[in-house]
């Protein structure tokens, strides 16, 4: 599901929940991090659901974000990614794009 | 006319296409479509390549005017068929600017019109090349159209130099047998360091979808352009001149209608690659010492490895 918001400009500004899935059964943590919570590697963690799949899902605005797990800490490619680039640090990370 | 769903990017605001990261100001895209060499059977895969166009084509905030290269050969080849002519005047003419020009390859058809493009656009413009041989018309392919316009978007809202669009391809598809007994191993002989780079993005180091900023572009068109496999050389300057690249999944299209490449198309290819490889790898160490000792030693490499592809696709392919 979707939800619109507007931004100062009247102009709509398109929220959308993308499920984020990450297939690490022997993990103790795993976070998400990208350009949405400016890397933060606390502030998004997933939830380990039956079968050994992390979850978590975030609403984010139109366009295309980078992002990568922590697996343990470990900075980790979604193998499902739509694509690859790199972050500010220069390393390589997963983009999503929400339409 | 078929319109296209409402995610096309030309149904989007500037506002909207700006996207989730943008730091800066945008300029415009520019379309550039590749008309195919050869005339299909029928036109539908052509007509909903256009029928994306012609909404970009009313979308001049986000984009500039989208130019259609054909080839000379191919307009004189066509000139009395009506179905072409009818199409390339009330569909293509009316939604881009038909650039004319004769080619040796599709390689030299993006030089001529990126190069026209490049000369209207502006520092903050993004150059966005969309082959029209592939199946657009097909279910899958209007998949793809939908998504296309992701690469651009890419190169801009991430400040990429270029996005490269990779298309899907099973591990026996000519392409992909091609590229991996031939591109890779090609390139792992004569730019090995850059090879692992370009590996990190993409399994197609050959593709014809990509998008690229102004100022990369530029670079490239002051450089020595290949009429062939012009995006490996692209993609090794990118690693080279540690430029921002990307890679984005554009999903399953073919332009192969029977599914399969003759082995003499695939050997061509390979041939054609190690052709580009050399001269690259020349230009960059010619100017060293003893660089035509170590040339011999990579061109016997080469050699083994040409072989041995040849051999592969051979058995593969025949």
């Amino acid at each position: 599901m979707s939800s619109i918001q507007r931004n100062t400009y009247g102009a709509p500004r398109n929220l959308r929940a993308v499920n984020f899935i990450c297939d690490a059964p022997a993990a103790q943590s795993v976070t998400l991090v990208g350009d949405f919570n400016q890397w933060n590697p606390h502030s998004h963690p997933l939830l380990l659901q039956p079968g050994g799949g992390w979850l978590i899902r975030l609403e984010l605005k139109h366009g295309h974000h980078r992002y990568a797990f922590l697996v343990d800490g470990a900075l980790t490619l979604d193998p499902r990614a739509m694509g690859i680039t790199r972050n500010d640090e220069g390393q390589r990370v997963s983009l999503v794009p929400v339409s | 006319m078929h319109r296209m769903k409402s995610t096309v990017a030309g149904k989007r605001t500037a506002s909207q296409s700006r996207g989730a990261s943008a730091k800066t100001t945008h300029g415009l895209t520019h379309p550039v479509i590749i008309y195919p060499f050869r005339q299909p059977d029928n036109y539908e895969d052509l007509q909903q390549l256009y029928a994306l166009i012609e909404t970009l084509a009313g979308n001049n905030e986000i984009y500039a005017r989208p130019i259609t290269v054909m080839d000379r050969k191919t307009h004189q080849a066509c000139a009395r068929d009506k179905r072409f002519m009818d199409f390339r005047n009330n569909t293509v003419a009316r939604c881009s600017d038909i650039l004319d020009a004769w080619c040796v390859d599709t390689c030299q058809m993006w030089y001529s019109a990126l190069g026209m493009a490049h000369e209207r656009g502006g520092a903050n413009d993004v150059y966005w090349v969309i082959p029209g041989d592939f199946n657009y018309g097909s279910a899958l392919g209007h998949e793809v159209l939908s998504r296309l316009h992701d690469l651009p978007e890419i190169c801009v809202e991430l400040e990429q130099d270029v996005c490269i669009g990779e298309i899907a391809a099973d591990l026996n598809n000519p392409k992909h047998l091609i590229d991996t007994y031939g591109t890779f191993a090609l390139l792992y002989i004569w730019f090995p360091q850059e090879a692992r780079g370009i590996r990190e993005y993409t399994e197609r180091p050959r593709s014809e979808f990509f998008a690229m900023r102004h100022g990369f572009l530029g670079e490239m068109l002051n450089r020595r352009w290949f009429a062939y496999e012009q995006t490996v050389v692209t993609l090794l300057h990118a690693i080279f001149d540690k430029k921002h690249i990307s890679r984005f999944f554009v999903g399953h299209v073919s332009d192969l209608p029977e599914g399969r490449e003759s082995v003499a198309s695939a050997m061509a290819q390979v041939e054609r690659t190690e052709r580009v490889l050399k001269t690259l790898w020349r230009e960059r160490h010619q100017g060293t010492a003893g660089w035509i000792e170590q040339y011999r030693a990579l061109d016997a490499q080469s050699e083994q490895v040409r072989r041995t592809a040849f051999t592969i696709l051979q058995n593969l392919l025949s």
